[in-house]
């Protein structure tokens, strides 16, 4: 059985937003809300590097852990998923993601706090597949038409991979090896002056 | 003001009397007639979504450029 999982390109992620962008739409995700994000360090700096950040689906999820509710579950293929009918939205999930994954719309005034929400790989939530339900609540449900994420597949520099995570991980390491690392890959020198190694 | 008839049916008396007994039949009732049951009925919702389609092999091909 596959176990899918997200990688991200440090090398090639343009920080064009575009993932983010396209998971809000794809998913009808709610104001305030960013189920992705992406991090940038040394930003301006030489060394510069910028990362696409959404759910990592953990295998031992912190967050299902700490649930008291225990609306998590794990999908036969890794995915990690919540019931947005048994979430009383506490936020110990929040606060227990080293990602800041699990996310919460605003409800009301007087810091009220709605169902939580975060990343589901595209891929819906307990209610039947592709149905109006399952859609209002958790969003498309890509992976049950045979595709994938919409941020990773629409990426321009295609450095957020998403898959079967043995498979991306044999992409990675192919384009690792092809372009050599930070100044000795092929064109470093070219887009940038020489001198700057990273 | 002695001989005001009272009026027909359940006084308020009668009827709170009723009402308590008509609560305990049914607060009787669930505690006899259902049994315990799981917080999450089992469903499919665990099942694998993933499936390597057509669709899902192009997007492999052409990440390998």
């Amino acid at each position: 059985m596959a176990r899918v999982k997200f990688l991200c390109d440090g090398d090639r992620c343009i920080e064009c937003n575009a993932c983010v962008t396209a998971c809000k739409n794809e998913n009808e995700v709610p104001w305030g809300i960013n189920r992705r994000r992406v991090v940038t360090i040394n930003d301006g700096k030489p060394g510069e590097r910028s990362i696409s950040m959404a759910c990592m689906h953990c295998t031992d999820a912190p967050c299902k852990a700490v649930c008291p509710v225990d609306c998590f579950f794990t999908t036969a293929d890794g995915v990690v998923l919540h019931s947005k009918d048994l979430c009383i939205g506490c936020g110990y999930c929040f606060y227990a993601c080293p990602f800041g994954a699990p996310q919460y719309p605003r409800v009301g005034n007087f810091g009220s706090r709605g169902k939580m929400d975060k990343c589901t790989y595209c891929a819906g939530g307990p209610e039947a597949d592709l149905t109006m339900a399952e859609y209002e609540k958790y969003g498309a449900n890509r992976l049950a038409e045979g595709k994938l994420p919409l941020c990773a597949e629409m990426c321009s520099t295609k450095a957020l991979l998403a898959g079967d995570g043995e498979i991306i991980a044999q992409i990675y390491k192919e384009r690792v090896v092809k372009r050599g690392y930070g100044s000795g890959a092929w064109g470093w020198k070219t887009a940038y002056r020489e001198g700057i190694d990273v | 003001m002695s001989d005001k008839k009272k009026p027909e049916g359940l006084d308020r008396r009668g009827f709170l009397r009723a009402m308590g007994a008509g609560a305990a039949v049914t607060a009787a009732v669930p505690l006899t007639a259902t049994e315990a049951q799981a917080m999450k009925p089992p469903g499919d919702e665990g099942k694998a979504r993933y499936r390597e389609s057509e669709h899902v092999k192009t997007f492999y091909k052409v990440n390998r450029y």
